[in-house]
């Protein structure tokens, strides 16, 4: 019979006795009696080992008052969960999409960064995507030629490509869908694919995708032009000669406002009544000689999403080239057109933007109690997430759902631009920096997504060498009534 | 030699003053000009020694005897002061070549050698420069009492005399003669409070054994102080000669700490026996125990060093550290920072504008299994934690279970061996806690319940061997991973224990040929980390053997590396016994051979500050390879072991590195950070910590990595804000890069380390010992950093645990007699090189007071800031006993 004293975790129990004639079994019941572990669960330490159940006390070597240490828990088992958990490393790519939260980016393919970076821009417009996915259409109307309608395939398929992709996608067939249809675009230069000017590339898809969703749908109904529901503009003009008196008024549809920069443009809004206002000179059948004319556009039917030309380049007879104004001009994550809304338009806008200013004050007001200076901020991203949604909805509906419509309110948010870094059209540098539908700001540089802050946007007004807007894509708030 | 010649301003003006007029003008010309300037008294001098010059010349041997004694008698009242131009010098000047053919036309009488005694005076400023005159003239004259003639006369004599001992020793004439001056020099300077110069001298004549008798307990401190720091200089065997000597002194005045410090620093166990079979105090003896406990070395007390049974275990416990853990959370309450932190709490990503981690909604398994490391890091040794341990009152679905499965395979491993980090040194409570573990079934569980043991036993020793009871069988184990899980375990819980039960459990596995590569390659750093700087041949033979066992592809393996570094550890510090090994690694295959020798040669010179070993290394780094050498690497590795030593070589070994950033290739670059990270581990100097930020952006990943992860180890446990604000721009740089971002999360860990309370330097005692066990663990990361992709970001990222081994609180608690903590007032600021000051300088600078128990930054010291106690070391760090003053009386 021997006396040890043993220990476990921070317990001693000392003079434990340990009957040499039965198996340590025995001696571990006894302990289990003592602390609650189970015999099968306790790791006695002894001289070279543990002690096992059937050893022979005697070549153990345990000593008089020796003290021997007890490990072992009565705690629960660890078991792995039935379910293990899903890692982002396992999932597939399409689902990895949603986790990263922004799209995939493009290649460049040699110069291609000024499609790269307008696919990029357009690839934000849901309405556009959902459009595409209709297209074609089962029954094929033959206005369209077969490389727009390639381009518009390809399109479509580049943008489910960038969806469905976290690795950056090479747009090959898009390309050459585009330089085919485009000749222009396949300019060499020391054998290589010269750089575009985005701009042109901007438009002249548009201008494709317009002319194939157009006659895809019932070719009767303006309203299914999509393209046009959603970036065109209609404008007014009245056309004036100071010489004569003669006034005429002219109408016309476009895609993109102009801001024109000059000496005295510091400002989108400056530069904007500068584009609308312009001079030309014509025949003037009272006079019966040319005589100048004034034009004055105004606004007579906003889009969805709006378009805003920075005229950077001009071309430079010496050097051969469009060359850029570097002028700095600002613009704002929120634009007011009021100011350039005709008469007739204003009238149909101030129902909804006294909706929106209530919607907004109500709001507002319920803020100040909490936080004042962050409550614009969370008004515009939740009119922003309310948006796609209905939006979406909107261009499925047909427009004969009138009263339950979104009504536009003429102010619009800023969710795209693209920029160009460089001293000439044809040279330097596009970027696409877009506004993803969880509120953060992603730069698309090529292949390269990078996320930015908000507040870094607005600075890319130009002045400098940096990155400065060419085009801004602005995107309506609107109100349901 | 001495850094510092207080006394010697004055006198060495004087000296060049003389000499720089000699030449100048002619002498007698100077004389007359100088005669008008003169004032009265030193005309009437001048004229009275030109008077006795004459006499001496005299015939009269009774003339020249009273001439000679007066003349002495003008020169020693002059050069007694040593603040003027003694002026009888400056008279006697012209006649030094007259009395010089005096001298020797005159008969062997005692008036010669009076006359000598004269000449070797005038000879100090006369004799030209490489003659020896005075030394000459001393040797012939009487010797009298070498003092009288001035302290510069002394010091002159030194330096004459230890060139001509130099010269002697080529010509191997006898030294007797000489040795009879160095006597009373050193004599003298002993008793003229001029230590440094009577060390200088014994050790240029190469016999320090005479200083021993000198010493008395006024000067003994700053002898000693003095001969260790100038140990770090010396080249081998010098220097444990000198530190020898200093164990004489030390021993012989009762400064037993200070004796233990050296006896460590030699690695001579004798002396620490002598020490407590010759010390009969209780408490001095726990003091002792307490700094063998932080150099971490296996000490067995017998019968002999302390007959008291329970004395003895008492003691015994306090070497085995398991006090460590109570002490640790002692400080954690009192500076309260028991709060369990989150790797949230560490990343901080609220303060990072804008760009957030993407706000992912799956979890990524490379960033829990980072969030696992940050949590075991910042959360190491507290026992609690937001992710591993459980309160227990938990109902089922517990926390801890889900976030250990949610890591991904391997990472379980990691997940569950983090208790153990979060439970370090906390035996009883760690094992306890760890046993759920054991009945696993997921082998990765249990292979990182297996590594958890090991860390929980990490420098802390228990009588009944836990981890070897527990760990022994699972060796054997099937499946790889358990066994790793097992023996890396052991490396861990026994590292510098040289523990033969250990070693007939893992050598077996270098030979057995159906072990895979990765479990031989732990083995061998097992095996390292247990027999660390032993020079033991059999396990060198077992590895050797494995190496050369290895095939072709094999070799080719980043694995295969840790053999030859388990080798090196095998010699850590012994600098010349690798040789033999050396010799052997040479027939290795070419893969693996200069790789191998470099690792052995960082090894074997680790912590010696040798600079032919840093110029061979850098030499090997100015070579240009051909593709796939890997040997530059530990080569870098190598400057900065060598370098770290002391703060000189430290800051040069820091220069000459940004030379390799800028000349060297790629392979070099990237192991520059990681040679910086040990320079400077746990103390961020701004210049690395610029330097690291750069490379930190490199556009070479790897080298991006390592700056990273050695940014972590400079901040390891300071919680350095400048630091964590880097790391924290970095995360959201690299938010998409997963390898990078990894990277930054574990460097932030180990920057919050501990929540700032731990060190990772090896160093300790005032920068005097390394602990060679730490410096094996942070060697062995660093080697496994040298490629990241392979092992860190692979599936060995469990090795990051080797820093367990380096893991020491950076405290300073003080302890009653009884050793309960003891809460006193000290003063902790920078510490100041005080070495060959004479006085009492001030030992530290912009110091702060506050009341134990107190951090302690990288080149902090601390005092006792009041009278009220008596430490029983002189250094205060870690644990310190506190014994009462009896002088102490409470002022009002």
């Amino acid at each position: 019979m021997l006396t040890v004293s043993v220990k476990w975790q921070k317990e001693l129990f000392s003079n434990v006795e340990i009957d040499t004639s039965q198996t340590p079994y025995v001696f571990k019941c006894q302990l289990y009696d003592l602390t609650g572990v189970p015999p099968e669960r306790q790791k006695i330490m002894v001289k070279g080992g543990l002690l096992k159940d059937d050893a022979d006390w005697s070549t153990v070597g345990v000593k008089q008052g020796q003290k021997l240490m007890m490990m072992g828990t009565a705690d629960e088992i660890v078991k792995a969960p039935e379910k293990g958990p899903l890692f982002a490393e396992d999932l597939p790519e399409e689902e990895l999409v949603v986790n990263v939260g922004h799209s995939a980016g493009l290649i460049n393919l040699g110069n291609t960064c000024y499609m790269n970076s307008t696919i990029q821009c357009l690839h934000l417009v849901p309405e556009l995507k959902s459009a595409l996915i209709k297209y074609p259409p089962p029954v094929r109307s033959n206005a369209v030629d077969q490389s727009s309608h390639l381009l518009a395939v390809t399109t479509r398929d580049l943008f489910n490509e960038l969806d469905r992709n976290v690795k950056p996608v090479a747009p090959m067939r898009f390309l050459s869908a585009l330089r085919s249809k485009y000749p222009q675009f396949a300019q060499l230069q020391n054998g290589l694919y010269m750089q575009q000017d985005a701009e042109e590339c901007w438009s002249q898809l548009l201008f494709t995708l317009s002319s194939c969703l157009k006659s895809s749908g019932s070719s009767e109904d303006a309203a299914a032009d999509t393209v046009k529901r959603l970036f065109g503009i209609d404008l007014v003009s009245r056309v004036h000669c100071a010489e004569s008196g003669e006034e005429s008024t002219e109408s016309e549809s476009v895609y993109s406002l102009k801001c024109h920069i000059s000496q005295e443009v510091n400002h989108l809004h400056e530069g904007l009544r500068h584009g609308l206002k312009s001079e030309l000179e014509k025949a003037s059948p009272s006079l019966g000689r040319s005589a100048i004319y004034v034009k004055d556009s105004r606004i007579n039917d906003l889009p969805r999403y709006l378009t805003i030309q920075f005229v950077r380049f001009f071309w430079k007879r010496e050097t051969n080239q469009k060359a850029k104004i570097l002028r700095k001009v600002n613009y704002p994550l929120e634009l007011d057109v009021l100011d350039f809304c005709s008469d007739d338009l204003r009238k149909r806008l101030e129902v909804p933007r006294r909706i929106l200013r209530d919607e907004e004050g109500k709001k507002f007001g319920l803020k100040t109690k909490q936080n004042n200076s962050a409550s614009t901020d969370i008004d515009v991203k939740m009119s922003d997430a309310e948006g796609p949604s209905n939006v979406t909805g909107n261009s499925s509906e047909s427009a004969a759902g009138e009263e339950k419509e979104k009504h536009l309110t003429g102010i619009y948010d800023l969710v795209a631009v693209l920029t160009h870094k460089g001293r000439s059209a044809d040279s330097g540098h596009y970027v696409a920096w877009v506004k993803q539908e969880n509120g953060k700001w992603i730069q698309f540089d090529d292949d390269n997504p990078i996320l930015q802050r908000e507040e870094d946007i607005t600075k890319l007004s130009g002045g400098g060498d940096w990155h400065m807007a060419y085009i801004c894509m602005y995107k309506a708030r609107d109100v349901s009534i | 030699m001495a850094p510092a010649e207080p006394n010697s301003g004055g006198a060495g003006a004087t000296k060049d003053q003389a000499s720089v007029k000699v030449p100048s003008k002619d002498p007698k010309k100077k004389d007359e000009k100088k005669d008008e300037d003169l004032s009265e008294e030193d005309l009437a001098l001048k004229q009275q020694l030109e008077l006795y010059v004459e006499r001496v010349q005299d015939s009269d041997p009774g003339l020249q005897k009273v001439a000679l004694e007066s003349m002495r008698q003008e020169i020693r009242t002059s050069t007694s002061s040593m603040t003027s131009v003694p002026k009888p010098l400056k008279f006697l000047r012209p006649h030094y070549g007259t009395l010089q053919a005096h001298y020797e036309k005159m008969a062997e009488s005692d008036l010669k050698k009076l006359l000598a005694d004269i000449l070797s005076v005038l000879a100090l400023t006369m004799s030209p420069e490489g003659e020896r005159a005075s030394l000459k003239y001393r040797l012939l004259g009487s010797d009298g009492d070498i003092g009288s003639w001035g302290h510069e006369y002394v010091r002159n004599l030194a330096g004459e005399i230890s060139q001509e001992y130099a010269k002697r020793q080529s010509e191997e004439a006898p030294i007797d003669d000489l040795m009879e001056l160095v006597v009373q020099i050193v004599a003298f300077h002993m008793k003229h409070n001029a230590e440094p110069e009577a060390v200088d001298l014994l050790m240029e004549v190469e016999d320090l054994d005479l200083l021993v008798e000198h010493v008395d307990s006024a000067n003994y401190k700053r002898t000693c102080l003095y001969l260790t720091s100038s140990a770090k200089y010396l080249p081998g065997p010098d220097d444990m000669l000198v530190l020898d000597i200093a164990h004489t002194i030390y021993m012989k005045f009762e400064e037993y700490p200070r004796a233990l410090q050296i006896a460590l620093y030699l690695d001579n166990m004798q002396y620490v026996k002598q020490l407590f079979t010759t010390c009969n105090d209780i408490q001095k003896k726990r003091q002792f125990c307490f700094i063998l406990a932080r150099q971490g070395i296996t000490f067995e007390l017998d019968e002999e060093m302390c007959a008291e049974d329970e004395e003895r275990e008492s003691l015994q416990e306090i070497i085995n550290n398991t006090k460590l853990s109570e002490g640790y959370l002692t400080l954690a309450r009192d500076i309260e920072v028991m709060e369990p932190k989150s790797p949230e709490d560490i990343y901080k990503a609220h303060l990072i504008d804008g760009r957030g981690s993407g706000g992912g909604t799956v979890d990524s398994a490379r960033q829990n299994l980072a969030a696992t490391f940050v949590n075991a890091f910042v959360n190491a040794g507290f026992g609690q934690d937001k992710l591993m341990t459980v309160p227990s009152e938990a109902s089922s679905g517990s926390s801890s279970t889900s976030w250990l499965f949610k890591n991904k395979e391997h990472g379980k491993a990691s997940a569950a061996a983090s208790l153990g980090m979060i439970l370090l040194w906390d035996v009883d409570s760690g094992l306890a806690q760890l046993d759920k573990y054991f009945h696993s079934t997921d082998t990765h569980v249990i292979s990182g319940a297996l590594l958890g043991v090991g860390i929980v036993n990490c420098g802390v020793k228990n009588d009944c061997d836990p981890a070897l009871a527990l760990l022994a069988e699972y060796v054997d184990k099937e499946d790889s991973s358990i066994r790793i899980g097992a023996i890396m375990g052991l490396g861990l819980a026994y590292a510098g224990s040289q523990n033969e039960q250990i070693r007939s459990k893992l050598m077996p596995l270098l030979g057995d040929g159906k072990s895979s590569l990765d479990v031989i390659a732990f083995t061998a750093i097992s095996l390292g980390l247990v027999y660390v700087g032993s020079c033991n041949e059999e396990v060198a033979q077992a590895i050797i053997f494995a190496l050369m066992d290895r095939s072709e592809a094999e070799l080719g393996e980043p694995l295969t590396r840790f053999l030859s570094l388990g080798l090196g550890l095998l010699y850590l510090g012994k600098q010349e016994s690798v040789e033999a090994t050396a010799e052997v690694s040479k027939t290795f295959n070419e893969k693996i051979r200069k790789h191998c020798d470099m690792t052995l040669l960082s090894c074997a010179y680790a912590g010696t500050g040798n600079v032919l070993k840093v110029q061979h290394f850098l030499g090997q780094c100015a070579q240009h390879l051909e593709k796939g050498e890997t040997f530059q690497g530990p080569a870098v590795l190598g400057i900065a072991m060598v370098a770290m030593a002391e703060e000189l070589g430290l800051d040069m070994a820091i220069r000459s590195l940004e030379h390799l950033l800028q000349y060297g290739e790629q392979n070099i670059r990237k192991a520059v950070p990681l040679a910086l990270g040990l320079l400077c581990i746990s103390n961020p100097k701004v210049n690395v910590m610029d330097t690291l930020s750069r490379l930190s952006h490199d556009a070479d990943t790897e080298v991006a990595m390592a700056a990273i992860i050695s940014l972590g180890l400079i901040g390891a446990g300071t919680n350095n804000a400048r630091i964590a604000g880097m790391l924290r721009n970095l995360s959201s740089y690299y938010y998409k890069d997963a390898s990078l971002l990894f990277c930054v999360r574990i460097a932030q860990g180990l920057v919050h380390l501990g929540k700032g309370l731990m060190t990772l330097s090896p160093y300790h005692s005032e920068r005097f010992l390394m602990s060679p066990t730490a410096l094996a663990g942070l060697v062995t990361l660093l080697h496994a950093c040298l490629d990241m992709k392979a092992i860190i970001l692979g599936k060995y990222h469990y090795v990051l645990y080797f820093l367990v081994l380096a893991m020491q609180p950076r405290m300073l608690l003080t302890v009653d007699e009884n050793l309960k903590p003891l809460s006193v007032p000290v003063r902790v600021g920078q510490a100041v090189d005080v070495v060959g000051q004479a006085g009492r300088p001030k030992t530290i600078t912009g110091f702060q007071t506050h009341s134990t128990p107190v951090l302690l930054s990288a080149g902090d010291r601390a005092e006792l800031a009041t009278e009220k106690y008596i430490p029983l070391s002189p250094i205060l760090e870690g644990f310190v006993i506190l014994k009462e003053n009896p002088d102490y009386r409470e002022d009002n």
